[in-house]
């Protein structure tokens, strides 16, 4: 706490660590939408083309909740 | 015949990759210092090709990338004018890619996938050959030097040789030294460049190339040109009546509570639309920017057997990244295409 410029680094990495935590929800929204379609495309593969389309659809909107994340902390460590 | 072909192969390749390896090896063990990988300077903002210039690196790289693809399309209409059938090489894969783009457009949209295609596929092989050319080698390490703005590490040049009045030097990682408070080096330690000004003792390379998405100004620009045109590509389907998605009056007069809800929830699409200008950017740039930060600090702290299959998953990301942006503009137009109430009533009568 003496050096006010080193606390605001390490809270800045700090911070930077809790941000990522938004990547858990987005790793178990991949998993179930990736479990989903596998199970689907096994029931019924003549389908598999637009499940897979729909998959990957849903993926990135789950995914993007975790490059959000990854956008903040790499904003809070290397541009603010 | 397979006999033959069997018999014909010399196996010369593989031991220049086992030479590559065991050169590798060396490079970041036991060879001088010079050679060592350094720990990677990270900056989000594209820096100036030249200090003072207006253009910056992304930008090159992107002029790189544009350049590849007119090569590409050239031949291709070259091609297309020989009249020949069957393309071989390159161009069987542009034909491949092209036509799985165009089966997916065409199932999404129907007839309009004439008008929509040129869009959106253009967005996909440039946001492609964009993420191809980044993993080039000297992407990221050949550049001038400069004294580090923000502190971090930085390191001392050593003179390699010179040509004419340009002087080659390349960092020393056995000089690094932290130069103030948080900076960086970019991937394996390569040559960088110094025009004739002071030499800096403690400097940083900034990169004549870095890879395009790595810049947000790429993305948002790709991500705005794709919203917009959804707009533009609704309006042509359905007229000005396409905005009533987002001003529901008719339903405010007439709906009663409902339509209070209504009118309330078409505010919430307008906003949905400059949501999805954010989303669209900060993927790309976030998955990418992410990757080239990943291949630099693995490089420097594991430099021999890690990188090759990262450099593997790099390119599955900037294929996939590339798809799914492409496929999200194709699924956002061909919902703006469809009229909201239309949808409605054909449910209501089933």
């Amino acid at each position: 706490m003496d050096d006010p410029t080193a606390f605001v680094a390490g809270m800045r990495v700090i911070g930077a660590g809790l941000a990522m935590l938004g990547a858990i929800g987005a790793g178990v929204g991949v998993g179930i939408a990736a479990s989903g379609g596998v199970q689907a495309m096994g029931r019924n593969p003549d389908a598999a083309p637009i499940i897979q389309t729909n998959m990957i659809l849903g993926m990135a909107f789950a995914e993007a909740v975790a490059i959000y994340a990854l956008a903040v902390a790499l904003i809070i460590i290397f541009a603010a | 015949m397979n006999k033959a072909e069997t018999k014909k192969r010399v196996p010369v390749k593989r031991w220049i990759v086992l030479a590559l390896i065991l050169l590798g090896v060396y490079a970041a063990y036991f060879g001088p210092s010079i050679l060592k990988p350094v720990s990677p300077t990270v900056i989000l903002p594209a820096e100036p090709i030249w200090p003072g210039s207006p253009i910056t690196n992304t930008i090159l790289a992107t002029i790189l990338a544009d350049i590849v693809l007119f090569f590409l399309a050239f031949a291709a209409y070259r091609f297309y004018k020989s009249g020949k059938v069957a393309p071989g090489g390159i161009l069987n894969a542009f034909e491949a890619i092209v036509e799985y783009l165009w089966n997916t457009v065409e199932g999404a949209t129907g007839k309009w996938a004439k008008k929509i295609m040129p869009l959106v596929a253009t967005i996909f092989l440039l946001i492609f050959v964009a993420n191809m050319v980044k993993l080039i080698p000297g992407f990221e390490s050949i550049g001038y030097l400069e004294k580090p703005h923000k502190s971090g590490v930085a390191y001392s040049p050593v003179e390699l040789f010179t040509i004419g009045s340009l002087h080659l030097y390349a960092i020393d990682p056995a000089t690094s030294e932290f130069y103030l408070v948080e900076g960086h080096e970019e991937d394996a330690g390569e040559a960088g460049h110094e025009e004739e000004h002071a030499l800096c003792e403690a400097c940083q390379v900034i990169p004549f190339l870095r890879g395009s998405a790595t810049d947000l100004n790429f993305t948002i620009a790709l991500a705005v040109i794709a919203v917009l045109m959804t707009q533009v590509y609704g309006v042509w389907a359905l007229g000005p009546g396409y905005f009533s998605k987002f001003f529901q009056f008719r339903q405010l007069v007439s709906g009663g509570i409902f339509g209070l809800i209504n009118f309330a929830v078409g505010f919430l699409e307008l906003i949905l639309e400059f949501a999805k200008i954010l989303s669209f950017s900060f993927r790309l740039f976030g998955n990418i920017f992410a990757g080239a930060l990943l291949l630099a600090i693995v490089g420097s702290l594991l430099p021999v057997v890690i990188p090759p299959g990262l450099y593997l998953f790099e390119i599955f990301f900037g294929i996939i990244q590339a798809y799914v942006f492409y496929l999200l503009a194709t699924m956002f137009i061909s919902m703006a295409l469809v009229s909201h109430h239309g949808d409605e009533h054909a449910e209501e009568h089933h």
